[in-house]
């Protein structure tokens, strides 16, 4: 199992991937393709994304069971925490005690 | 939402997750670590140990939601050198601590389970009228020679186990990826103790320490996995051996499913049937709720109270 998510991307790019996934909810595509084709598509999808950012995320044998990459401008990111994928959301306001610490009023 | 905390396992769980010098938060119903630059979300739920090291700061609410998904916390020094804590697990039951007291306080059940606990060690056969040091000293020869193995395989010169604990860049690398690589080990073993219910101080061959029984379920896996996986990386290269032994400890106990072999294992040795005797023996929907005892001494007793 393999999903693509798209985040504004050239229409293109949506419609070559149609001919390999199927698109329940726009700009997500959900297929079962060998390892060739995912790195086929990846490599697609990189290369096509212009301005926007592309997600792949596909089922594999590590210890979640599944593997994430990502590229171009996404909102979020992936931080590999000694071999566990999590996603990172950058913010621009932070937490106010971590703004406070060790500042003496 | 609530019947779905009782579905995740340990067997299915994410191993570890060490995090340093973060703000810890609930968020929705799992948690977040906060960075200076954002947050990365946690599945807590699938998640089996979140070890906090130096630096971190962690919230009431992020607590009770690690509590409520039966996630083990673990206060740690840096690099997980040193464990200063730890928060309680999943059950609420008392039946296999029950259990582990009787076998740990009868000379003979107990010097039972160390002679087992040395035979799904070693697979082999042990004289069952051996004293503990004898069993103890067999232990000792049969591990000097497991390290003695690794380090002929990976062509890793080995001077024994030695390491100066004040002192922790000092050690050679070898000693701080054995040190690591065993510190994750005996966090998901705690983990795997506290949630099947049992005490990770009353120890078997290990004795009079807080975490007797943490060893003693190590052990069982060291000479598989983690001496191999420590000895592995540093043939590779002496740079970052912390870290990358901790990886290596991810993928290795991924590949050989610890996570569903230790509490069998620990049923196993324990002689301790997979399913609780009766009903009374069984898990509290409400830790807080009186048990039946003081109700049925009040309908037996004749004398009034």
């Amino acid at each position: 199992m393999m999903t693509i998510i798209l985040e504004n991307v050239p229409k293109r790019l949506r419609g070559e991937l149609t001919r390999w996934l199927l698109e329940p909810y726009p700009n997500i595509f959900i297929g079962h393709v060998s390892a060739r084709v995912r790195d086929y598509l990846w490599e697609k999808c990189k290369k096509e994304c212009k301005n926007g950012g592309v997600i792949q995320a596909w089922s594999t044998n590590t210890e979640q069971h599944f593997a994430l990459r990502m590229e171009g401008n996404t909102k979020r990111s992936i931080v590999n925490m000694e071999g566990l994928q999590l996603v990172f959301i950058p913010e621009n306001t932070v937490p106010t005690h971590y703004t406070n610490r060790n500042k003496k009023s | 939402m609530q019947e779905l905390y009782g579905l995740p396992k340990l067997r299915d769980s994410l191993s570890y997750l060490y995090v340093e010098h973060a703000v810890i938060e609930q968020a929705g119903h799992a948690i977040e670590l906060w960075k200076k630059d954002g947050r990365t979300l946690v599945p807590a739920a699938s998640l089996c140990v979140l070890m906090l090291g130096p630096g971190t700061k962690i919230t009431h609410a992020a607590v009770k939601t690690l509590a409520d998904n039966g996630c083990s916390m673990l206060w740690t020094g840096e690099e997980m050198t040193k464990f200063y804590a730890q928060g309680m697990g999943e059950t609420r039951k008392a039946y296999h601590l029950l259990k582990q007291a009787e076998l740990a306080c009868d000379p003979v059940k107990h010097r039972r389970v160390c002679i087992r606990m040395y035979q799904k060690r070693f697979d082999e056969p042990l004289d069952p009228e051996l004293t503990l040091p004898q069993i103890r000293g067999f232990e000792g020869v049969r591990v000097r020679r497991a390290y003695k193995k690794a380090s002929e395989a990976f062509g890793v010169p080995w001077h024994g186990r030695a390491y100066d604990r004040f002192s922790w860049g000092n050690s050679d690398p070898i000693n701080r990826a054995l040190s690591a690589a065993n510190a994750t080990l005996n966090s998901l073993c705690h983990a795997a103790i506290v949630s099947g219910g049992y005490s990770p101080a009353i120890g078997f061959v290990h004795n009079g320490k807080q975490l007797s029984f943490v060893y003693d379920v190590a052990d069982l896996y060291k000479a598989d996995l983690t001496i191999p996986i420590a000895f592995a990386i540093v043939a590779e290269s002496k740079e970052n051996v912390e870290r990358r032994a901790r990886m290596a400890c991810r993928e290795k106990f991924r590949e050989v499913k610890l996570l569903e072999r230790i509490l069998p294992d620990i049923d196993e040795i324990l002689e301790v049937p997979p399913e609780p005797l009766d009903e009374s023996k069984d898990v509290d929907s409400d830790p807080a709720l009186p048990t039946d005892l003081w109700v049925d001494l009040l309908e037996e007793s004749d004398s009034p109270l």
